[in-house]
């Protein structure tokens, strides 16, 4: 163990289990070194509904990640879903300060305070800014625009925030096991992260994380995050649908849904029946496999029409040439990858972790605890890149005379 | 413009929610952590004082009361004390051991270094002086010697006592050097004031000691003549008077290159070897000039002795000019 590695634990509190992985980080390297996994309870769409039930369950998966890994966590990256989140896109201009039009720091960080600076309702947070790329005169420009020559700069962010107290709730159910949490980073954008590449990501690509609780999506354009949001739908809904449907319990719902269910209705005889438990007991009911299919089909439909109507004017076949990734538990309904498709009119195939991650870490349900530890480790390295460039003597004394 | 633009402040970032937790609303796990954590902090903490705390107590017990040093320090006696010394030194193991008089049977950690370098430095001869302990039973000395450049006549209880004197104008016995070397040191002709039991130390000397360092290097054979060297006039005005065993006096100006007055020193002297004379007196200060004064020899009559008046010591002079076409 290297004296200048620290151990950091990727959290997901889903609402039908919490997922936790430790990471050895030393310098710009990571290692998974240990997981933790536990039933959620207290957690209802993805928002900490019982806080003590839901800090019992999280410390039992923390506890038994730090013992499956022989190392204390030093710090939390704590994924964050819910309903609660909401996005807004915002863009500022300004004009280029310069007499020879070239844009200078000062510019960049003018505009991009404008943009960031939308007030927003009380109780509210911002949890990420997600910045687009830059325009210079109506010119898209990948990176920065610093140095360029141009009259306009223009850019736009897209803004997620969460309700106070939510959000609050989430952390503290860290704190109770006295640790910090250094990073909220959004679901979609954890799994998002790990399930595409850069070059789908660069064509445009949607990202939908089908949990229990909620449905999380992201759509990438340009090589960056555009768009995300959040459907308090999940797994979960398609259980109860069985439930009331069928009359049957929680826990029969749930096994008919992963033993029956599909996304679309293949059985044409209405008479083909299932059994409950195959074990033709006392209590072993008979259903019909049509009707199974057609209560999850008519949800999972229902539930990728309310996705791609929250996205609105931002998706569209030619700019997420790409297609769509399907990732989380409830990706693994049967059929649910072509219905993905005919729904968004793009191809859609399931997510899946890059071939460097182990095989007993490559089920969709670790994908964003995965993206987690990646996305929290780059933007961490970023962030320290970013203060290391900014904090030599030569620029603290222009920031002296800048401020003076 | 960019300055027009109003300031908005920015929205509230989840960074701002406090993440200060009271123990009480913490988990079991979370306040065993919290107690693991703290006992750490509180070990971390006991051991960096302990270990300050022994280190002070070990330092005050050593400079307070050297016979507080636990029994099993003193246990092993210490060897015969090493000497390092600079490479042209000519102090030896005796010379240390008469200076520092350690007791016989003394251990390392019985020793006041501080006090053991205070004593070599009192010896004039030694101009740097380290005196370390090398674990279990080695005492190290390392001092750099001062060398004599001239040697001094003073007088001391009643009697005379002969000094050598450094190039930093400190006088010291001169233990230890060749009978010969320091015989054939020109003597200082200056006076050497007491402070307390050491001599005061004498200003201005590099001047001199670069004479002297010149004229063994380039004028050997007139370095060796050299007997007396009168520094009266060395502040006022610059110059220092050499007397040489064959009576002739040379003035030298501190100020000028030594190597030109001694060029010109060594031609005078060959002119002057083929004319008898008592005294002669060279003033090479002057530049150019050289004023040589001669005082011829007087035919001894035993019958009455004549007293020549102090103003005609030396009736005959000439210019260098006559004597000195080219230097």
């Amino acid at each position: 163990m290297s004296s200048r590695s620290s151990f950091i634990g990727a959290v997901e509190i889903g609402t039908s289990k919490i997922s936790v992985l430790v990471g050895e980080c030393s310098g710009r390297e990571l290692a998974i070194i240990g997981r933790g996994e536990c039933a959620s309870r207290g957690v209802i769409k993805g928002v900490v509904a019982d806080n003590r039930a839901a800090s019992d369950a999280t410390h039992s998966a923390l506890e038994m990640a730090e013992r499956d890994a022989g190392e204390r966590i030093d710090l939390v990256f704590l994924a964050q879903s819910g309903g609660h989140l909401e996005g807004f896109y915002n863009e500022a201009s300004v004009n280029v300060k310069a007499s020879d039009n070239m844009i200078e720091s000062g510019d960049v960080r003018t505009v991009c305070d404008l943009a960031k600076s939308k007030e927003l309702p009380t109780g509210r947070m911002v949890v990420h800014n997600i910045r687009r790329p830059f325009r210079v005169d109506g010119r898209l420009v990948p990176g920065s625009p610093e140095n360029l020559v141009g009259q306009r700069l223009e850019v736009g962010y897209w803004t997620v925030h969460g309700q106070e107290q939510r959000l609050a709730d989430h952390i503290n159910v860290i704190r109770g096991f006295n640790l910090e949490v250094r990073e909220l980073v959004l679901s979609s954008l954890a799994a998002g992260h790990m399930v595409t590449s850069p070059e789908e990501r660069q064509h445009g690509v949607l990202v939908l994380d089908i949990g229990a609780g909620t449905t999380d999506f992201v759509l990438y354009r340009d090589g960056g995050p555009h768009t995300t949001g959040v459907v308090p739908v999940g797994g979960t809904h398609l259980t109860n649908d069985l439930g009331i449907g069928l009359r049957l319990q929680e826990g029969q719902a749930e096994k008919l849904k992963l033993r029956f269910g599909r996304a679309s209705v293949q059985t044409k005889d209405r008479a083909q029946k299932v059994w409950l438990d195959g074990n033709f007991a006392i209590g072993d009911r008979q259903f019909s496999q049509q009707a199974i299919e057609q209560i999850t089909a008519a949800r999972t439909w229902e539930l990728l029409e309310v996705v791609k109507k929250k996205l609105g004017g931002a998706f569209s076949p030619e700019t997420c040439a790409s297609g769509v990734v399907l990732t989380g538990g409830t990706a693994k309904l049967s059929g649910i990858v072509e219905v993905a498709a005919k729904v968004f009119g793009v191809p859609a195939h399931l997510g899946e972790a890059p071939t460097w991650v182990s095989e007993n870490l490559r089920d969709p349900g670790y994908h964003t605890a995965l993206g987690l530890l990646y996305y929290g480790v780059s933007v961490q390295a970023e962030k320290s890149a970013a203060n290391r460039r900014h904090s030599g003597f030569f620029n603290g004394m222009k920031r002296l005379f800048t401020h003076a | 413009m960019n300055e027009n633009l109003p300031t908005i402040p920015p929205a509230q970032n989840w960074r701002t929610i406090s993440q200060s937790v009271k123990p009480r609303a913490m988990s079991r796990g979370g306040r065993w952590r919290l107690f693991t954590a703290g006992l750490r902090l509180t070990g971390v903490t006991l051991v960096l004082g302990g270990l300050g705390w022994g280190a002070w107590l070990v330092s005050a017990a050593l400079q307070e009361d050297p016979r507080r040093i636990p029994v099993a320090a003193k246990a092993v006696s210490m060897k015969a004390p090493e000497l390092e010394t600079t490479r042209d030194g000519v102090l030896d193991q005796a010379w240390l051991a008469r200076t520092l008089e350690l007791k016989s049977g003394v251990s390392l950690m019985e020793l006041d270094l501080g006090r053991l370098r205070e004593r070599l430095l009192l010896q004039r001869q030694v101009l740097t002086a380290d005196v370390t302990r090398i674990f279990p039973d080695r005492l190290k000395v390392r001092i750099t010697e001062r060398s004599p450049i001239a040697r001094i006549r003073i007088e001391a209880d009643g009697g005379q006592c002969d000094l050598v004197v450094a190039r930093d104008g400190v006088a010291f016995l001169g233990t230890g050097f060749d009978a010969a070397m320091l015989a054939s040191l020109p003597w200082l002709d200056v006076g050497l004031a007491r402070d307390g039991i050491a001599y005061r130390t004498l200003v201005d000397l590099e001047q001199v000691a670069r004479l002297l360092a010149d004229a063994q290097f380039s004028a050997p054979h007139l370095y060796q003549t050299w007997q007396t060297l009168t520094l009266v006039r060395l502040v006022s005005d610059d110059e220092i008077e050499v007397v040489s065993k064959n009576r002739t006096t040379a003035i030298f100006s501190a100020k000028g290159e030594y190597f030109v007055q001694l060029a010109k020193l060594d031609y005078i002297t060959d002119q002057l070897a083929s004319k008898p004379y008592a005294r002669a007196r060279i003033d090479l200060s002057l530049g150019r000039e050289v004023p040589v004064m001669i005082e011829p020899l007087v035919p001894v009559r035993p019958t009455r002795t004549v007293t020549k008046p102090a103003s005609n010591r030396f009736p005959t002079a000439f210019s260098v000019s006559q004597l000195i076409s080219k230097p």
